[in-house]
C-alpha cells in the first residue's frame, strides 16, 4: 500500500474530475494526505501568457469550487489552485516537483477522435514526464 | 523524485490567487529564449538581402555592418528596458513608462506597422524560394502575390482557431535557421568565396550616398525579432538577468551570420545579378551558385586518391549539388513560414496588451468564446497584410516599399525605446536596473548612456531619410498613424481617460515574479 503525504489532482472541467477527487479523498484519508486540486487554464500563443479569459476563469472556479464542495461532503479539505500555462501537462508536472507531491490524479472521460481512443496531449505527457507516480481514472463508456 | 527533469523551452505559468497566493515559477531559459529570438531574427535575412541589395547594390554588406551597429545600440537599450520592466510590451512598455499613454501608443502602433509589414514581406518571398520547384511562382507578380495572400489567409484561420504551436516548433525553427546559414556560409567560404572578386564587385556597384543612406535604412530590417525577445520577458526564469544575456547572445549569433551570408553573397554573384535575379529570394541565389561550383570529381580526386573512395566522394558532392537548392527553397520556406505565423501571433499578443493598458479599444482585446484566441485582432491585422500586398498583384515593385514601410514603423519604435531609456534615467533613477548599460555620460545629476544617445540620433536620421525619399513609406506609415492616433483620441476621450498620462494599473489578478 503506497504511503502518501501528498496527492495532486488535476482538474480538467470535465465529468470525471468529480471522481478524481472522491478518489483522491479516499486514498489521501488513512495517511492524512493533503490533497492540491489545480485547474490549468491553456493559453494559446496568440495571447499574453497572463491574459485575462472572463470565461475560462469563470469555469475554473466553477469546477475548484466544485472539488471543495465533493471533498467536504467526504469531510476533507483541500488546497484549490487556478494556473495559467501555454501546455496544461508541463504545468501539472512542474506543479507535482514543486509541491513534492507523491501522486499526481487525473480524471479523464472516454473521448475517441478519429473514431480511435484518445488520451489528449496533457496526459500523455504527465505521464512520461512526471516525478512521481500518476493514477488515471477514466470515466465508464457511457 | 527524478532530478533530472527539465521544462521546456516556453514552459512558464502564472499563477491567479483563490485560495492563497503562491509564487510564480518561470521556467523559460536562455537557450528557450534565444531559440525563440532567433527564430524570429534569423528569419530575415532571406528576405532582406535582396531588399538591401536592391538600393544600396555593391555596398551591401556595409549597409548590414552599419545597419548592425545601431541593431547593437537597440539591442542594448532593450536589454535595460527590460531587465527593468519585464513585462510585455517591449519599447510600448518603455515609451508608456517613460512618457505617459500617448508616447506607449504611439510606439506600439508604430510597432503593429512593423509586424504588419513583417507579415506581408515574409508571405510575399514564400512563393519565391517556392519557385525553384515551379517557375511561376517566382516569375508571376500575380500568382506569387495570390499564393502569398493564400498563405496568410491559411494562418489566420489557423491562429483564430488556434492550432496549438508548440514551444518545439521555436527551438526547430531556430536551429533550422542556424543550420542552412551555417551550411550556406561553410560552402560558400570552401568553394566560391574570392576576396579578389568580392573586393571588386563592392566598389564596382559602389551606390550613390543617397542609396548608401537608404541601404542603412532598409537593412534595419535584417535585424527584426528584438521585440520578440522583450515580449518573452514575461515567460522566462529570471527575466533581469537572462534577458539581457539572451539578446546580447542573439547580437552576436547575427551580426556574424548576417555578414558571413552577405559577404558569401557577393563573391557568389554579382550585386545586379543578387538585386535582379534573386531580390526577391537571395540565399537560393548563393546556393544556386554554390551547386554550379561544386565540380565533384574534382573534389573527390582533391581529397583522396583511393578509386573507392574517389568514387563514394563523387556520389555525395554529386548529389549535395543536386539537393542543395531544393533542399534551400523547402527549408528557408518553412523557415519563412514559421516566421510568418509568429508575426501574426506577436502583434495579436501586442493588441492584447495595448488593449489592457487602456491604449486601443479592448474590443480588439476580444476572445473568441469558443476557441479562447484574440480573433477580432487576428483578423484585422491579417487583412491588413492582404491589402498591404495587393500592389504585389499589379506592380513587383512593392517588395521594397514593403521595405522602407517597415523602416517607418520600426525605426519609430526604437527611436522611443532609446528616449525611453533615456527619459527613464532622468525621471526614475531610482529604479532598479539589473542590466544597467555602461558607457555612459554624465549630465547634471544623471547618467545617460551613450549608445541609447547615439541609436536615438542615428535611428532618427535614417527615419528622417526614409520619410523624405520613400513617398511609398511615407504617406502609408503616416497615414496609419493618423489613423491609430484618431482611434486612441477618440477611445480615450469617450473613456474619458487622461491623453498623456498613464490611465493606472490594468487589472491584473497576479503580478508575474519569480
Amino acid at each position: 500500500m503506497m504511503k502518501l503525504k501528498r496527492i495532486l489532482v488535476a482538474a480538467r472541467g470535465n465529468g470525471a474530475d468529480e471522481e478524481a477527487v472522491k478518489l483522491a479523498c479516499d486514498l489521501a484519508k488513512k495517511s492524512k494526505a493533503g490533497i492540491y486540486v489545480v485547474y490549468i487554464i491553456e493559453v494559446k500563443r496568440s495571447l499574453p501568457l497572463d491574459a485575462v479569459i472572463e470565461s475560462e476563469i469563470q469555469k475554473a472556479e466553477e469546477v475548484l469550487t466544485r472539488a471543495e464542495d465533493i471533498a467536504a461532503e467526504r469531510d476533507y479539505e483541500v488546497e484549490t489552485d487556478l494556473i495559467q500555462a501555454r501546455e496544461a501537462g508541463s504545468a501539472i508536472v512542474d506543479e507535482a516537483m514543486e509541491r513534492d507531491v507523491d501522486l499526481i490524479l487525473m480524471g479523464l472521460t472516454y473521448k475517441t477522435r478519429f473514431g480511435v481512443f484518445d488520451l489528449g496531449r496533457a496526459v500523455p505527457h504527465v505521464l512520461k514526464e512526471a516525478p512521481c507516480r500518476v493514477l488515471l481514472c477514466r470515466d465508464p463508456v457511457s | 523524485m527524478r532530478n533530472n527533469w527539465q521544462p521546456k523551452p516556453g514552459d512558464k505559468f502564472v499563477r491567479r490567487p483563490r485560495v492563497k497566493a503562491h509564487p510564480l515559477r518561470r521556467v523559460l531559459g536562455i537557450p528557450g529564449l534565444y531559440s525563440v529570438g532567433y527564430g524570429n531574427v534569423g528569419s530575415s535575412i532571406y528576405y532582406a538581402l535582396g531588399i538591401i541589395a536592391l538600393v544600396a547594390m555593391g555596398a551591401t554588406p556595409i549597409a548590414l555592418a552599419v545597419a548592425g551597429v545601431f541593431f547593437v545600440f537597440v539591442t542594448l537599450t532593450y536589454a535595460e528596458g527590460t531587465a527593468m520592466l519585464p513585462e510585455a510590451g517591449g519599447s510600448s512598455s518603455f515609451a508608456r513608462h517613460g512618457f505617459g499613454d500617448w508616447a506607449g501608443f504611439i510606439s506600439g502602433w508604430a510597432l503593429m506597422l512593423s509586424y504588419v509589414v513583417t507579415i506581408a514581406i515574409s508571405a510575399f518571398v514564400i512563393p519565391a524560394y517556392l519557385g525553384y520547384f515551379w517557375a511561376p511562382l517566382k516569375e508571376s507578380a500575380v500568382m506569387s502575390t495570390a499564393v502569398s495572400m493564400g498563405i496568410i489567409f491559411f494562418l489566420m484561420i489557423i491562429n483564430v482557431i488556434g492550432v496549438r504551436e508548440t514551444s518545439f516548433v521555436n527551438v526547430l525553427a531556430a536551429v533550422m535557421d542556424l543550420l542552412v546559414q551555417i551550411l550556406i556560409i561553410a560552402l560558400g567560404f570552401l568553394l566560391v568565396f574570392n576576396l579578389d572578386v568580392l573586393v571588386h564587385n563592392i566598389t564596382f556597384y559602389w551606390p550613390s550616398w543617397e542609396n548608401l543612406i537608404l541601404g542603412i535604412a532598409l537593412a534595419a530590417i535584417a535585424y527584426t525579432g528584438v521585440e520578440t525577445m522583450s515580449q518573452m520577458a514575461e515567460e522566462t526564469k529570471q527575466p533581469a538577468k537572462r534577458v539581457p544575456r539572451a539578446l546580447i547572445l542573439m547580437i552576436i549569433t547575427v551580426l556574424i551570420l548576417f555578414g558571413g551570408v552577405s559577404t558569401v553573397a557577393l563573391s557568389a554573384m554579382t550585386p545586379q545579378e543578387l538585386a535582379t535575379n534573386w531580390a526577391t529570394d537571395p540565399v537560393a541565389g548563393i546556393a544556386h551558385s554554390i551547386s554550379l561550383a561544386i565540380t565533384p570529381e574534382e573534389m573527390a580526386a582533391g581529397l583522396s586518391s583511393e578509386k573507392e573512395a574517389v568514387i563514394v566522394l563523387t556520389w555525395i558532392f554529386t548529389e549535395l549539388r543536386n539537393l542543395l537548392p531544393g533542399l534551400v527553397a523547402v527549408l528557408a520556406a518553412s523557415i519563412l513560414l514559421l516566421a510568418t505565423n509568429a508575426g501574426l501571433m506577436g502583434i495579436s499578443r501586442l493588441a492584447f496588451s495595448l488593449g489592457r493598458h487602456q491604449l486601443i479599444p479592448s474590443a480588439l482585446s476580444r476572445v473568441h468564446h469558443r476557441f479562447k484566441t484574440p480573433y477580432v485582432s487576428i483578423i484585422l491585422f491579417a487583412a491588413v497584410a492582404l491589402v498591404i500586398l495587393v500592389p504585389g498583384l499589379f506592380a513587383p515593385g512593392v517588395f521594397i516599399e514593403l521595405g522602407a514601410l517597415y523602416v517607418f514603423g520600426s525605426l519609430l519604435a526604437f527611436m522611443f525605446a532609446h528616449a525611453s531609456i533615456l527619459s527613464l534615467r532622468i525621471k526614475r533613477p531610482d529604479l532598479p536596473r539589473p542590466f544597467k548599460l555602461g558607457w555612459n555620460i554624465k549630465f547634471r545629476q544623471w547618467e545617460l548612456p551613450i549608445t541609447a544617445i547615439l541609436g536615438l540620433v542615428g535611428t532618427a536620421a535614417i527615419w528622417l531619410v526614409v520619410i523624405a525619399t520613400q513617398p511609398y513609406g511615407r504617406w502609408v506609415g503616416l497615414g496609419w498613424m493618423a489613423i491609430g492616433l484618431g482611434v486612441y483620441f477618440l477611445f480615450r476621450w469617450r473613456k474619458r481617460l487622461p491623453l498623456s498620462q498613464m490611465a493606472g494599473k490594468p487589472a491584473r489578478p497576479n503580478s508575474v515574479g519569480t
